[in-house]
C-alpha cells in the first residue's frame, strides 16, 4: 500500500467517525507528509535585490578540465509588492543569471531584466501592469505589448550581449559582461513590438528562427547569429492556438498547434484562450526556403510546453520529442496556485517521440517517463539522435522535479540521479567536451535549490554518466527562485 | 519684411486662433511635449474641445506639427475659448506623416495624451484626457517617447 493509498484510507475511516485522537494525529501527520513535507516554496520566494557577482563554495567534487564558460539562465524572480502580487508564475519579473566557471571555481550573479513593466510596478508599489495570468490594474500603462513584457523566460547570446527572451513581445538586450539592461531589441524599425517566441532554433549555418504569434497569424524570424534580420515573413495558421515552443529540421519548421485557442482579447492573458479538446493537435511542416509550402498532420490532443529538436530520416520520416500532458491545467491552474504556495497534485508530464510519416500519418509515442525541460547535444541539431535529457523525478505533491536523468530512445532505458525531495531540480544544459565529437561526449549543468539549506547549487555533471551522481557542485550563500531556461556560452 | 511661407506660421512659437475673442475672456494653451529621445521627424497633434472631437467624431481645434530638434519642444495657442480640452499627440519619428504600425497593428512611433492619461490597451477616453482650460494663460506639459 502507498501513502496515497493510506492517506485515503485514513480519510474514510475519519468520516466513518470512528477516529480515536491517535488516529487523527497520525493521519494529520501522514497527511502533512503526503503533502510534501518540502518547503518548496522557498524556490519561488522573491529576490529582493540583484546579487552582484560573487563566489560560489565548491561542496563536492571537483570541475573537470576543459569546463570553462558562462551558464546563463532566465526566470521569473519577484512576485509580490505590498498594494498587489502577481497571480502566476509566468508573471515575476525576468531575473537573469551567470554562472561563471573559470580554473576549476564558479561564481555566481543575479540581475533583473529593467523593463518598464518593473518600473511601473516598483514605482506603484503593486503589480498594476497585466500578464499571462494577472489582471493587473484598470489603468496601468498599456501602450504595445511590450510595456507588459515580464523578460522572464529564456535567454540567447548575440556576441557580447545575452537577449533575455519573453514570448509575447520583443527580446531585451543586455550586456553579458555584466548583466546590466541595454533596453528593448527593435529587430526592425517596421516590426517594432512583434513578440518573439522563447524558443528559438539554430540552423546549423548559423541563422536564428523564431515566430512572433497574434492569433491565428505568425511572423516567421529568420535572423543571422549577430542579430540581424535576413525575413520576416508573415504566415497564416489553420487556428489560433496558445504557441510556447516550436521545432525544425534542417530544411523545415514545424508548429505544433494544440487546441488551446485565442477567441478574444482580454486580461488576464490566458483567459483569452479555451481549450477545444474535440479538435485534436494540427502539426504544420514549412519549408524554410518557402514557407507557402506546407503540410498538415493530425493528432490526438495533448498539450505541450516544450519539444525536442527535429530530424528527417532518409524515407522523410520527420521524428522529434516532447514532453506531453493531456490539458494545459499548469498553466491555468498550478501557475496560479504555487503563487499561493499551494499545489494540486497532477500527473507529470511524460517525454514521447512524435513521427510525422511520408504518407501523412502522425503518431505520438509516450514513454511513461515523467519528463519537462527536455534538452539535448546542440551538435545534433537537424540530425538523427539517441539521447534527450530532461528534469525527471517529478514531486509528487511539490511542483518541478528532483533529479535529471537523460533518455535513451535506441534502449529506452534511463540514466537518471533523484537528489531527493528537498530539492528543486532546474533544467540541464549540455556543454561539449573541448575535442570530443560522440554525442553527449561532455557534462550537463544544472542549477537546484536545495531547499533544507536555502541555497541554490550547481551542478557538474558527466552526461554519459548521471547515475554516479555530480562530479562538482558549487553552492551559493544565497536562494534564487527556479529558472526556467539557460544557455552556455563557452569560454 | 517678407511674407513667411504658410509652414513656418505653424511652425511659429504662437498661434493665434480666434484673434478676434475678447481679451477678458480668451484662453492661451502652451502645449509643451518632454523626454523627446528621438531627434527626428516631428510630433503631430490635435487640440480638441469636445468628446466627439476627440473621437474624430468633430472638428478639432486645432492641429500642428512641431519638428522634434530638442528634448523638449513647445508651442501656444491664443484666442481660445475656456472650456474642457483634450490633446492628442504622436511622434511621426520616421516624417512620412502617419502613426506607423507593426503588421498586427500595434502603433511603432512613440504617442501621448493631455492629463498624463495612458493608454491601457487602446487609446484613454476622453473624460481621462480631458483638462479645464481656464480664460488667460494655461500651459499643459506631456511627456512623449
Amino acid at each position: 500500500m502507498n501513502r496515497r493509498q493510506l492517506l485515503s484510507a485514513f480519510s474514510a475511516v475519519a468520516g466513518a467517525s470512528i477516529l480515536t485522537p491517535e488516529l487523527a494525529q497520525a493521519a494529520a501527520q501522514l497527511g502533512q507528509g503526503a503533502a510534501s513535507g518540502v518547503d518548496w516554496q522557498v524556490g519561488f520566494a522573491d529576490l529582493e535585490a540583484d546579487v552582484p557577482r560573487a563566489p560560489m563554495r565548491r561542496i563536492r567534487g571537483r570541475a573537470p578540465a576543459g569546463l570553462a564558460g558562462s551558464l546563463y539562465r532566465n526566470g521569473p524572480g519577484k512576485f509580490h509588492r505590498p498594494g498587489g502580487s502577481v497571480d502566476h508564475w509566468f508573471d515575476g519579473d525576468g531575473l537573469m543569471r551567470a554562472f561563471r566557471i573559470a580554473d576549476g571555481g564558479a561564481t555566481v550573479e543575479a540581475r533583473f531584466v529593467d523593463t518598464p513593466k518593473r518600473r511601473a510596478d516598483t514605482a506603484a508599489g503593486a503589480v498594476v501592469t497585466p500578464g499571462f495570468g494577472t489582471a493587473g490594474r484598470p489603468g496601468a500603462r498599456v501602450r504595445n505589448n511590450d510595456d507588459v513584457n515580464a523578460a522572464n523566460i529564456a535567454v540567447m547570446p548575440v556576441g557580447n550581449e545575452v537577449w533575455a527572451l519573453w514570448e509575447a513581445g520583443s527580446p531585451i538586450v543586455m550586456n553579458a559582461s555584466d548583466l546590466s539592461t541595454t533596453g528593448i531589441k527593435t529587430l526592425r524599425d517596421d516590426l517594432a513590438h512583434v513578440p518573439f517566441l522563447a524558443h528559438p532554433r539554430r540552423d546549423p549555418g548559423g541563422d536564428i528562427w523564431s515566430l512572433g504569434v497574434s492569433g491565428a497569424r505568425a511572423l516567421v524570424w529568420r535572423l543571422s547569429p549577430n542579430g540581424g534580420v535576413r525575413s520576416a515573413e508573415m504566415i497564416e495558421l489553420p487556428t489560433a492556438s496558445y504557441i510556447h515552443d516550436f521545432t525544425a529540421t534542417r530544411t523545415h519548421l514545424i508548429l505544433i498547434l494544440q487546441p488551446w485557442i485565442q477567441d478574444r482579447m482580454v486580461m488576464p492573458y490566458n483567459d483569452s484562450f479555451t481549450w477545444k479538446p474535440d479538435l485534436g493537435v494540427k502539426v504544420l511542416v514549412l519549408d524554410k526556403s518557402d514557407l507557402s509550402r506546407r503540410r498538415t498532420y493530425e493528432l490526438p490532443t495533448f498539450f505541450a510546453f516544450h519539444y525536442g529538436s527535429a530530424w528527417a530520416e532518409a524515407d522523410g520520416t520527420i521524428r522529434f520529442d516532447g514532453c506531453f500532458t493531456d490539458d494545459p491545467k499548469f498553466a491555468t491552474l498550478n501557475g496560479r496556485a504555487l503563487m499561493t504556495g499551494a499545489w494540486i497534485s497532477q500527473p507529470a508530464s511524460q517525454l514521447g517521440m512524435i513521427a510525422l510519416h511520408p504518407d501523412g500519418r502522425a503518431t505520438l509515442a509516450r514513454t511513461g517517463v515523467g519528463a519537462e525541460f527536455p534538452r539535448s547535444d546542440g551538435r545534433m541539431a537537424g540530425t538523427s539522435r539517441r539521447y534527450t535529457v530532461h528534469a525527471a523525478s517529478a514531486a509528487p505533491n511539490a511542483p518541478l522535479f528532483h533529479g535529471v536523468a537523460t533518455h535513451d530512445w535506441k534502449t529506452g532505458a534511463s540514466d537518471a540521479f533523484d537528489f531527493g525531495v528537498h530539492h528543486l531540480v532546474e533544467e540541464a544544459v549540455f556543454v561539449a567536451r573541448p575535442g570530443g565529437s560522440d554525442e553527449l561526449d561532455g557534462w550537463l549543468l544544472a542549477p537546484s535549490v536545495n531547499t533544507r539549506v536555502r541555497a541554490t547549487e550547481l551542478h557538474v555533471f558527466d552526461a554519459r554518466r548521471l547515475s554516479a551522481g555530480p562530479l562538482c557542485t558549487w553552492r551559493s550563500e544565497h536562494v534564487l527562485p527556479v529558472s526556467l531556461h539557460g544557455v552556455f556560452v563557452k569560454g | 519684411m517678407k511674407t513667411l511661407p504658410l509652414i513656418a506660421t505653424l511652425l511659429l512659437a504662437t498661434v493665434t486662433i480666434a484673434p478676434g475673442a475678447r481679451a477678458a475672456e480668451a484662453a492661451s494653451l502652451t502645449v509643451t511635449f518632454k523626454g523627446l529621445t528621438a531627434r527626428s521627424g516631428s510630433i503631430l497633434f490635435t487640440v480638441v474641445n469636445s468628446e466627439d472631437a476627440y473621437n474624430d467624431k468633430a472638428r478639432a481645434v486645432t492641429q500642428a506639427i512641431l519638428p522634434a530638434n530638442a528634448d523638449t519642444v513647445s508651442q501656444t495657442f491664443t484666442g481660445l475659448a475656456p472650456g474642457r480640452y483634450a490633446i492628442k499627440a504622436f511622434h511621426d519619428v520616421n516624417g512620412d506623416g502617419k502613426m506607423g504600425m507593426n503588421p498586427f497593428g500595434m502603433p511603432t512611433e512613440p504617442f501621448a495624451f493631455s492629463n498624463k492619461a495612458v493608454a491601457s490597451m487602446g487609446p484613454p477616453n476622453w473624460e481621462a484626457a480631458a483638462f479645464e482650460l481656464k480664460a488667460g494663460e494655461n500651459i499643459r506639459s506631456i511627456d512623449i517617447d
